[in-house]
């Protein structure tokens, strides 16, 4: 027995000729954003913005050496795997794709097909399927290489965006997992953020130069059919979508005061969305029901109305703008793009199993001209700090 | 073999033994093949084990010192014997071509892609032989050990994952039939049916007959449960279609969760608390093999037979590990058709030859040595 064992750790100790497949981190560039664009070739084009560790340490990059905390380069080839592989002819670093946080496509790459894309981002193990992913309306290279947001790495900026985005409840949190799932998915189609630059930044040095800093900011969504992009949502028509697909945030509500001209913020809290599904004659159709409980977070008209006068007549203001939003995505993903992102067909299929064999080989016929019809239900109770509403106390 | 474990050790090295490859190479051909309903096929898949699992422990307890094969050899006499051992030993030798699929695809396609594939395979066939050197009691408490692992593992891959769970991609419930579910169930019916022919072989080194029952039913429920976290979540997060994309499922699970900004990126963290699982698996898939390839041979003594049939089941692992498609191929299509048959005939063969050879079975003849 002992001289089995021996021979077994002599054995093992054949196999310790080294580290196979050794990586040190100084030989990796890390990669926090790409962008994928095409050349006026036809070639893919990919750009990748690389964080240089000793310009990027610390919360404000203090502590490193005068220069760039990043550094975005571009590869060109055939295949996207290709233009990743010629960026090695240049960058002194293995190009590791571990912690990237985005992945922005421009709008010319979604139109012509981005199933390349899911493949290769999902076949690349160093790549996190928590990846965000996101079309962009012009160049994806111009996106990637902007200095963005408070972060000293543009690509956290970006992450960051949208691990806070529900706040803003206009675009979705689309990453590389749920767009793989809903393009392999039946009979559901992949939906994506947009963002675009805007100038928004404000330069310290020349204050005067109002929004002077290009800013990249969330701009609704790309929707697709298979892997193509067919049209994009609005922001507001973007709000309507997202109670469809995922959980709607702490959106605001803009509105006019109830009986003076003035500003009114409300701020929806705790929402609920049910979608029912209805057959009947033959006929599929669907109740879309919202409930929310709801903020009131500015007041901007002097009423001497009482606060829960002025909510009451709120309530009625905000369920219409929610139903509008809803309407008006509903118009355009039902008759103008025609396609099936919303999930309608999952949710019918989930009801009616045993009707969905016959329909789902027209469902992209049937989609169209499916009625929907929008229920908003509002509480509006909360003003908040104030007992009532700010109103100047002279005569 | 004279060891003796407890009953709480076999219960461990039964969750233990199902775990690795039933969490994510089995749920990805599940997903494949039932989509949604995954997570039921893991349901009857456990209720059929439980079922294989309780009429094995009958088995043996009509002869509660001698295992499987002693007892067909007391029924039928030696060519019996060497027929279910040959039976049994085909059975493991096929089942490692699993277990390496779990082990090299796990460790080779997430971490190590340059690492040539005989490195997999050979090291962790040492290191199983060495484990069984060390004895069974030693494997025992190892996948005590592991059973915390398992623990911890669904712990943390259940807190990274639930934020995006979603219980509308349940509905409809048994979208591809009953009858489709309960056929898809032979692929997770080969992973218990390592759990139930290793029973058959180990039982009677396990102490205190009289709770045999009580704890393999435990271990089934137990284990049952810690997988089917896995399916659920498959489901439920990743979506039955995706979950079916890849060759290990639960690797891709685990890639997708996480924990706030810092905890993220879950493959690290899941190859180490299912290493115990997969080097338990490959243990007592040796062991058994060994124990059956004693019993075709007739020999005495195991420790001869271990280096050769480590050497046949590596030899084999690493012939079906070196080809994706081939092993895909041969775990989807092949293995179902080669373990179902031996899964059920065994046990129930046996079981029959002692209700119609039941007088062999008399206190003399159980006494005799075998």
């Amino acid at each position: 027995m002992k001289k089995i064992m021996i021979c077994c750790t002599f054995l093992s100790l054949l196999f310790c000729v080294g580290l196979f497949g050794k990586e040190e981190i100084d030989d990796l560039a890390m990669v926090m954003a790409v962008g994928v664009d095409k050349a006026e070739n036809g070639e893919i084009w990919v750009t990748a913005q690389v964080v240089r560790p000793a310009d990027a340490r610390g919360d404000a990059g203090v502590g490193g050496t005068e220069g760039d905390p990043i550094w975005t380069a571009t590869g060109e080839g055939k295949t996207i795997f290709e233009a990743i592989r010629n960026l090695a002819r240049f960058s002194s670093r293995r190009i590791y794709w571990g912690h990237n946080a985005i992945i922005v496509i421009s709008e010319e790459v979604a139109r012509d097909g981005i199933v390349d894309v899911i493949d290769f981002f999902t076949r690349n193990n160093e790549l996190r399927m928590r990846t965000w992913i996101v079309v962009t309306e012009k160049k994806a290279n111009e996106v990637v290489a902007v200095k963005t947001g408070l972060e000293v790495i543009p690509g956290r900026s970006l992450d960051r965006l949208f691990r806070y985005s529900p706040i803003v409840a206009e675009a979705p949190r689309t990453d590389v997992m749920s767009l793989s799932a809903s393009y392999i998915g039946e009979h559901v189609h992949p939906y994506l953020a947009m963002v675009r630059l805007r100038s928004r930044g404000v330069d310290p040095e020349n204050p005067k130069e109002f929004g002077s800093i290009p800013q990249i900011e969330l701009s609704g969504i790309a929707v697709f059919r298979d892997d193509q992009m067919v049209g994009r949502l609005n922001p507001r028509e973007s709000r309507g979508f997202l109670w469809f697909v995922e959980d709607v945030g702490n959106a605001i509500i803009p509105l006019s005061c109830p009986d003076e001209e003035g500003p009114v913020s409300v701020e929806l809290r705790d929402n609920r969305f049910q979608l029912t599904p209805n057959y009947k004659n033959g006929k599929v159709s669907f109740i879309a029901t919202v409930e929310t409980v709801t903020d009131l977070v500015e007041l901007g008209c002097p009423t001497e109305l009482e606060h829960s006068e002025v909510m009451e007549d709120l309530e009625s203001d905000v369920a219409a703008y929610i139903k509008k939003d809803i309407e008006v995505m509903l118009e355009k993903v039902q008759k103008e793009f025609k396609v099936d992102a919303i999930k309608l067909g999952r949710a019918f299929q989930a009801k009616y199993p045993q009707y969905w064999n016959d329909l789902k080989d027209d469902w992209d016929e049937i989609f169209p001209e499916i009625e929907v019809k929008v229920n908003v239900k509002v509480e509006l109770n909360n003003p908040q700090l104030l007992e009532n509403p700010t109103r100047k106390g002279k005569d | 073999m004279k060891s003796q474990i407890s009953n709480a050790m076999l219960l461990a090295i039964i969750i233990n033994i199902v775990y690795a490859k039933a969490i994510g190479v089995t749920q990805g051909i599940i997903a494949r093949q039932a989509g949604g309903d995954m997570w039921i096929v893991t349901i009857f898949s456990t209720l059929f084990g439980l079922l294989i699992m309780s009429l094995t422990v009958l088995i043996i307890k009509r002869t509660p010192e001698k295992n499987i094969l002693e007892q067909t050899k007391l029924l039928v006499g030696k060519w019996g014997e060497k027929l279910i051992a040959l039976l049994m030993f085909t059975f493991f030798l096929g089942a490692y071509g699993g277990i390496m699929i779990t082990v090299v695809y796990h460790l080779m396609d997430y971490f190590l892609p340059e690492v040539p594939t005989y490195i997999f395979v050979a090291l962790v066939t040492i290191v199983g032989v060495y484990g069984i050197m060390k004895g069974v009691e030693v494997i025992a408490r190892l996948a005590v050990l592991g059973v915390f692992s398992i623990i911890v593992l669904n712990i943390l891959l259940l807190l990274g994952s639930l934020d995006y769970f979603e219980i509308e991609s349940f509905l409809p419930v048994l979208r591809n039939g009953f009858f489709n579910a309960v056929e898809v169930t032979k692929h997770h019916n080969a992973d218990w049916a390592m759990a139930t022919l290793m029973v058959a072989i180990i039982l009677p080194m396990v102490k205190q007959k009289e709770k045999w029952m009580k704890y393999s039913t435990k271990a089934l429920i137990l284990g049952g449960g810690f997988i089917l976290m896995w399916p659920i979540l498959e489901v439920g997060v990743l979506s039955p279609e995706v979950a079916g994309q890849y060759i290990v499922a639960c690797m891709q699970m685990a890639r997708s969760a996480e924990i706030g900004l810092f905890v993220h990126r879950y493959e690290l963290i899941m190859v180490i608390f299912f290493a115990i699982s997969a080097l338990i698996q490959v243990m007592m898939c040796l062991l058994c093999a060994s124990i059956s390839a004693k019993h075709i041979i007739g020999g005495n003594n195991l420790n001869f037979l271990l280096i050769p049939v480590a050497v046949i089941l590596g030899v084999f692992g690493y012939w079906v590990v070196n080809d994706h498609i081939r092993a895909m191929d041969l775990l989807t299509y092949y293995w179902p058709r080669v373990a179902m048959p031996i899964t059920f005939a065994v046990p129930i063969i046996v079981f029959l030859l002692g209700f119609i050879f039941k007088k062999k079975l008399t206190k003399g003849n159980l006494d005799a040595p075998s």
